[in-house]
Order: C-alpha cells, then sequence, then structure tokens
C-alpha cells in the first residue's frame, strides 16, 4: 500500500521536472549552508577541545588581569618569578613552571619580522612546559640548558619565505640584534602566529630583555590524587598574599583548562547559533516554496482527486498521498543539500589551510548528515500539511466537476 | 499601453491569491533578514566610529609597532622615547608634538576593584594644551578642576567614574581612588565625550605615570598636530622617514606605525565591514531562495496561461507583449515581498535595538536606516523579482500560437 502512494507521489513529481527540481533547490540551497556550518563550526570546536585535553585536567594557568591586548601583551599588575615560588609552596601543587614571552625583532640580512618570542625553561621546568606543549621539534633538536644564542623556530621560516629565502638548520639570525643559531624547527601548529614564534631559553630571553623577576604566564600541575579546585583556591589564597590583594580583588586569574574551555565555547556556540539561525532562515524560505509547490499540484490535479474518490479512495489516502509527494521533495532536497555543504565544508578547509589555518576543519558527524536529512523531510511533509489537507477534504463531485 | 499590461499583471496576481502570497512570502523573509542585518550594522558601525572619532582631523598618532590587536603601547617591539619625541618635534609642518604613558592599571574604590588605564598629561605648557584640547574638545570639566603642573598625587577621572558606570558608587572630587596601590585624591571630572577611550580613562601627570608604573624615557603613544590640515599626509610621510633614518630601517619593516584620524577609522571599518558582510551574505542566501520561488510561480503561471497567451497573439499581441506582461507580473511580486520585508527588517531591527537597551544598556546596539537601505532594497527586491521572471517569460513570449491554443490542461 504504502508503495503505491510512493509511486503516485513520484510519478507526480517526475511529470513536472522543471517545477520539481527549482523547489528542490529552493531546499538543497538552505540545507547546503546550514551544513556546511555546523560542519565547520563543530571541526574548529573539536580542534580546540582537543587542544584543551592535552593540556589534562590536572593543570591550573595563573595570568594576570586587566590585559589592553593580545594574550602575553601583560596586565596592570605583572606576574613574577616570586609569585611561582610562592605557587610552589602551595600544598598539593606537584611541578610549577614560568613561561615568559615578548614580542621581538628577528632579522636576517636587511629584512625584519615581528613575532613572538618565547622563553622556555630547561630546568625542571622543563618537563612540565614538555607535558602542556604537546608540539614536537620536527627537525632538529630542542632548547637544552646552556643554550643562550639557540633558536628553535617555528614551521613557517622553514616552509614559508618570511625572510628573503627559506631559513634551514645551522642558520644564524639576529633576534633582537643578537645573533642566533637554528637549532631546530617546531612541527605544524596550525596557526600563523604559533607557527611564526621564536622559541628559545629562558636564561636567554632574560638576558635579552635584562628581566629577571616579570614572567607572563604560570602553570602549575597538581599532585595526583588532589582536588583541583581546592588546590586552585589554595593557590589564589597565596597569591593574594603575595599581591596584597583582598578577596574578590585579586590581580590575577587562576584557571584550570576546563574553565577556560568552557568560556571558549560558550563564545563559540554563541557564533554559531547566529550563523546557524540566519541560515536557517533560507531553509523557511525553502519550506514556503514547498508549499507553493503542493498548492499548485493540488489544484491541478483536483480532477484526478476527484476520480481518486470517486471509485473508493479514502481522504487518508489522498492525505497520505500528498504529504508523501511533499516529503519526498524535502528529503531529495536535503539529500543534493547535504552533499553540497561537504563539499562546500572541505572547501573552506582547504582555503584555510593554504592560508596557515590548519585548526580550521570541516567535522562531517553521521548525526549531523542523519539530522539534516530527518529536518529536510520534516520540513517537506510540514510545508505539505495544508495543501494536503485541503486536497483531502475535497468533495468528489466539486472536484470532478473542476476545469 | 503600460497601464494595460500592468492590469493584466496585477489581475494574474490577485486571481492565484495563495501562491503569490506564498511566493511574496518568499521574497519579504529574505529582505526583512538582510534589511535588519544591514541596518544594525550601519547603526553598530555608526556607535563604533562615534567611540573614535575624537582627536580632530589635524592631529596625527604614532605608535610603537606590535603584532595582534590592542592598546597603544601594548606588546610592541621598541617603545618611542625622547630621541622619537625630539625627532618628530623637528619634522617640518609639525606644530607640536607630545608622548604620553597609556598602562592598564588596576583601580580602587570604596571596596570595588577594576581593571582601567591610566593615560599621562605631559608637564610642558604648550603639550598639555595640545592634550587638553584632544580631551576636552570645546567642552568644558564637568567638575574641579584640570590638573596643574603641581600636583602630584591628584588625578582626573573620565565620567563613568562619576556616573556609575564604572563603579558602583559613583566618585566625586575630593574623593580617594587608589591606583596600582597608590591612593590618589579626584580633583576633577571630565564631561562625557560618548566614548569609553575618554570616559573610562584616569589622567595623571606625566612625571607620576612614569614612577608609577616604572616608566623611564619612554612613550607608548605620540600625538602631534601639524600646522596645516591638509598637508596632514605629508607630514605623516616625512615622520616615517625620519623615524625610519632614526630607528635604522627600511621601507615597509618599521617598527612604528604613523596614523592620521582617517586611517584610523578605516582600520576600523573594514573589521566591522567584514563581520556584516559574511552575514548579511548568509542571509542572502534565503534571497537566492525567495527569487527561486517567484521562477517556480511564475513558470507555473505561464503553464496554466498557455491558452490565454494562444488567444493573445492569435488576437495580434506580439512576442514582446506577452514578454512584458510576464515580467512585469514577476517584477511587482518582488516589489511587493520587498515592501513587506522593508516593514518587518526595520520591526526586527527595532525589537533587537530595544532588546539590547534592556539587557546591554543604551547605546550600544543602535538600527540606522538610511534612504539608500531602504530604496536600494525595494530596488533590489524588484530586480530579483525582474531576473526570475526572465526564463519564465522568454518561454511564455515564444509559445507558438497554434500549440498553444491546442493546450490543454
Amino acid at each position: 500500500m504504502i508503495k503505491d502512494y510512493l509511486q503516485i507521489a513520484y510519478r507526480s513529481i517526475k511529470n513536472r521536472k522543471l517545477r520539481s527540481w527549482l523547489t528542490m533547490i529552493g531546499i538543497f540551497i538552505g540545507i547546503a549552508a546550514v551544513v556546511a556550518l555546523i560542519s565547520i563550526g563543530q571541526g574548529m570546536q573539536r580542534s580546540i577541545n582537543e587542544e584543551f585535553e592535552k593540556l589534562g585536567v590536572d593543570k591550573l594557568i595563573i595570568q594576570s588581569k586587566g590585559e589592553l591586548g593580545a594574550p602575553g601583551s601583560g596586565g596592570a599588575v605583572p606576574l613574577t618569578i616570586s609569585d611561582a615560588k610562592a605557587i610552589e609552596k602551595v600544598n598539593g601543587i606537584d611541578i610549577v613552571a614560568n613561561m615568559y614571552m615578548k614580542i621581538g625583532k628577528a632579522q636576517l640580512d636587511e629584512k625584519i619580522k615581528y613575532a613572538y618570542i618565547v622563553g622556555l625553561p630547561t630546568d625542571e621546568q622543563k618537563e612540565l612546559i614538555d607535558e602542556i606543549n604537546s608540539y614536537e621539534v620536527e627537525l632538529g633538536r630542542e632548547i637544552k640548558r646552556g643554550d643562550l644564542s639557540k633558536v628553535v623556530l617555528g614551521i613557517n621560516y622553514r616552509t614559508k619565505d618570511i625572510f628573503s629565502r627559506k631559513l634551514r638548520l645551522r642558520d644564524t639570525i639576529l633576534i633582537n640584534d643578537k645573533e642566533f643559531k637554528i637549532i631546530g624547527f617546531f612541527e605544524q601548529i596550525g596557526n600563523p602566529t604559533d607557527d611564526e614564534s621564536i622559541f628559545i631559553s629562558e636564561e636567554a630571553i632574560r638576558e635579552l630583555y635584562d628581566e629577571d623577576e616579570e614572567t607572563t604566564m604560570i602553570m602549575a600541575k597538581i599532585t595526583a590524587g588532589e582536588d583541583i579546585d581546592k588546590v586552585a583556591e589554595d593557590v589564589k589564597k597565596a597569591l593574594r598574599k603575595e599581591h596584597n590583594n583582598e578577596e574578590g580583588k585579586e590581580d590575577f586569574s587562576v584557571q584550570s583548562p576546563t574553565q577556560l574551555l568552557e568560556s571558549f565555547n560558550v563564545i563559540l556556540n554563541i557564533m554559531q547559533v547566529m550563523l546557524i539561525g540566519i541560515a536557517g532562515i533560507s531553509l523557511i524560505v525553502g519550506g514556503i516554496g514547498i508549499m507553493n509547490t503542493m498548492y499548485t499540484s493540488v489544484l491541478e490535479r483536483t480532477q484526478e482527486i476527484g476520480i481518486m474518490k470517486s471509485i473508493g479512495g479514502r481522504n487518508s489516502d489522498v492525505l497520505k498521498i500528498f504529504l508523501f509527494e511533499a516529503g519526498i521533495l524535502g528529503t531529495l532536497g536535503g539529500a543534493i543539500g547535504v552533499t553540497i555543504g561537504i563539499i562546500l565544508s572541505k572547501i573552506v578547509e582547504i582555503i584555510a589551510k593554504t592560508m596557515g589555518y590548519s585548526i580550521l576543519k570541516a567535522y562531517i558527524s553521521p548525526w549531523l548528515i542523519i539530522g539534516a536529512l530527518a529536518f529536510s523531510f520534516l520540513i517537506g511533509t510540514l510545508s505539505g500539511a495544508f495543501p494536503a489537507r485541503q486536497a483531502s477534504k475535497m468533495n468528489p463531485v466539486d472536484a470532478l466537476r473542476y476545469e | 499601453m503600460l497601464k494595460d499590461y500592468f492590469l493584466i499583471a496585477v489581475r494574474g496576481i490577485t486571481h492565484r491569491k495563495i501562491r503569490s502570497w506564498l511566493t511574496m512570502i518568499g521574497i519579504f523573509i529574505g529582505i526583512a533578514a538582510v534589511v535588519a542585518l544591514i541596518s544594525l550594522g550601519e547603526g553598530m558601525e555608526a556607535a563604533v566610529l562615534s567611540q573614535f572619532s575624537f582627536i580632530g582631523t589635524d592631529k596625527l598618532t604614532i605608535q610603537g609597532k606590535g603584532i595582534g590587536l590592542g592598546a597603544p603601547g601594548v606588546g610592541v617591539v621598541r617603545k618611542l622615547n625622547d630621541n622619537d619625541l625630539e625627532t618628530i618635534r623637528d619634522v617640518n609642518g609639525i606644530e607640536i608634538a607630545t608622548g604620553r604613558l597609556l598602562r592598564s592599571c588596576k583601580v580602587e574604590f570604596k571596596d570595588e576593584l577594576i581593571f582601567g588605564f591610566t593615560s599621562s598629561i605631559p608637564k610642558g605648557q604648550e603639550d598639555r594644551q595640545l592634550v587638553k584640547e584632544v580631551l576636552l574638545g570645546s567642552g568644558e570639566m564637568e567638575s574641579g578642576r584640570f590638573l596643574k603642573t603641581s600636583d602630584k598625587y591628584k588625578v582626573v577621572l573620565g565620567n563613568d567614574f562619576a556616573n556609575g558606570e564604572l563603579f558602583k558608587k559613583p566618585v566625586e572630587n575630593g574623593d580617594k581612588i587608589t591606583v596600582q596601590n597608590q591612593d590618589f585624591e579626584v580633583v576633577g571630572i571630565l564631561s562625557s565625550r560618548g566614548s569609553f577611550i575618554f570616559d573610562s580613562g584616569i589622567l595623571m601627570n606625566h612625571d607620576v605615570a612614569e614612577d608609577l608604573f616604572d616608566a623611564d624615557d619612554e612613550y607608548d603613544i605620540i600625538a602631534a598636530k601639524v600646522s596645516n590640515e591638509k598637508e596632514i599626509n605629508q607630514v605623516a610621510e616625512r615622520i616615517e622617514k625620519a623615524l625610519r633614518k632614526e630607528h635604522n630601517v627600511d621601507e615597509g619593516e618599521e617598527d612604528f606605525t604613523v596614523q592620521t584620524p582617517q586611517q584610523s577609522l578605516e582600520a576600523l571599518t573594514s573589521i566591522l565591514n567584514i563581520i556584516t558582510t559574511v552575514l548579511i551574505g548568509i542571509a542572502g542566501i534565503s534571497l537566492l531562495i525567495g527569487g527561486i520561488g517567484i521562477m517556480n510561480t511564475m513558470y507555473t503561471a505561464v503553464l496554466q496561461r498557455t491558452r490565454e497567451i494562444g488567444i493573445m497573439k492569435s488576437v495580434g499581441g506580439k512576442n514582446s507583449d506577452i514578454l512584458k506582461i510576464f515580467l512585469i507580473e514577476s517584477g511587482l511580486l518582488g516589489l511587493f515581498g520587498g515592501v513587506i520585508g522593508i516593514g518587518l527588517g526595520i520591526g526586527i531591527s527595532k525589537i533587537v535595538e530595544i532588546g539590547a537597551k534592556v539587557f546591554f544598556g543604551p547605546g550600544i546596539i543602535q538600527a540606522h536606516f538610511s534612504w539608500i537601505l531602504i530604496g536600494g532594497s525595494l530596488a533590489f527586491a524588484f530586480l530579483i523579482g525582474t531576473l526570475s521572471g526572465i526564463f519564465p517569460a522568454v518561454q511564455a513570449s515564444r509559445l507558438k500560437p497554434v500549440d498553444a491554443l491546442r493546450y490543454r490542461k
């Protein structure tokens, strides 16, 4: 029986090829836009989540508050090495590491490049930094203790013409007018800022900037089995004492990666909902297109409906035939739309990659595909509901008489 | 003659009420979305520009160059210093130039802590005048007095400190306020300029700021006034040249930037433009689909009126007459859809504006309707209608009269 409904519906779609295509185009453009936006959004969220997962759930990140610019630009009251020492003494803290970052000038021959210079600790703190910074040195070796004039560079210095030529191991560049020998290159991190950063030892950066106290970021690993929230509170207490802050008036922040991730995700979600909402408008318009086509179809087939009814077709039969037709229009449109959407998001991914943002990956989950198909079927049937009801309620005698 | 085309087209639309309405809904949803987004975007742009268009058209700012976005002086490679200031003062066409510190700081008042920023007021009489001109515009102090050169731990505050925007309790003249753990006495409040750059700043004398932030011989921003406004671009180039020489860098590798007021605005609007373009692009998809809806409706109309077309042609109707009738019909569908859509779009952006006012306070999002926007969207809706009607209309006009007459539904 259902097979019959489907066949009648399918025949009617096929009979009006042009109209059916135009109706489906209306749906599939909308579905394609939504699918592309969702898959890119989810992909981005996944790569960010992965980054944070690598940090682990047993770390705390301490930064100063009141930054007026990009991360690392320094807050109102900078963190210091003594802060790090104070944190080390807190119960439940295993290791503490600090990272000092500055924007500096790199130079080869006459060409100058401004980039982040990151000081990597080489003493016992290195263990923690290695754990947090999961990126490997791809070529050459990493920074070791005593490397005062050695540098490891982001991958872009090796693969792109940042200077007059691509750099190689054992090349020498000037950093803030001091000579450094290249001993390694990091693997690709996925965004130009990181891939164009410059890594030297902590001793070297402190010498370079003549700075013994200040630091940009402090990271702490808690001892296994300790409650991270409690340790975070203790760290806050210790730093309040160090900074002479009253409770609630801290000039620093202590965050676990989970907290950082949550605040990221909130922003990402708001952006996604907004974009998808706007793209979703086109789905409504597409649905209205289906409704329009179905009303027309009901009108054109009035006589046919009359005949069906006069040879014993029930209202529900007529209803189903038209609902199926609308549903098929929606689902077919959705299927084409999903395909185009996937292709679109892949194209965006490739473009982003060539621009250095390999972090922007499209992620197409099976749920997205199933959801999009189900949604387009739903739109089709919902839009078909009124026209189908109109058809099913026709009086057979009037319908037969219709010219 | 044109009237006849119109009458036939209107009859065509009114005869198929449901279908025409559904077709127009398709257009007006799209137009409404686009109109709402553009008007909100324009409103936002106007709001942002009013925050930044402050320093007057005869002033240049020179900053160290950093990477990424941030306030002046943040994360720069090389701070500006006295030598740079002297170099700039010596440039031909500069009337006066002065260096200032702009620093992020923590501010405490009656048990509340916020993070704000301090900007310094230079010592020299003429320099002070320049800064005062920038800060006060043509306005006056709201209350109290401006800083004197002899003031040590005294500050003048932006208006937001006094109106409860920054601290819950308004700050008044004579109050004690703690900046970076140092107590200051408030001696004056600036009148409101409607821009956070002035309204939330803390002003103190340059030497005090130097002590407080441990800054010696460095500036975060240098402001310069040119003697002839019309030459501002040439003067900017001269400064660049002089500083390049001073810093010993080649063109294109500067560790500083010289911005004219126009450039600062352009940098801002370009970011805003990208955002609105993306949003409008996505909203525009629904207009495309609405257009396809019109095309669909018109094809159906042509099909259903095949015999009518046959009759028109057999009594002497030319191909061009048929074409015009159908084009006008689809154009009208687009135009009507556009009119309703604009009304709806204005309504939506007003609702967003009111909603933003309730949740975030006044002035952040204000819908802005220009005549260009309204006229443009009407024209665009009409265009979409006509364009979508072209193929069906051409098909109708090319029907052979004999075939058309013989056609049966």
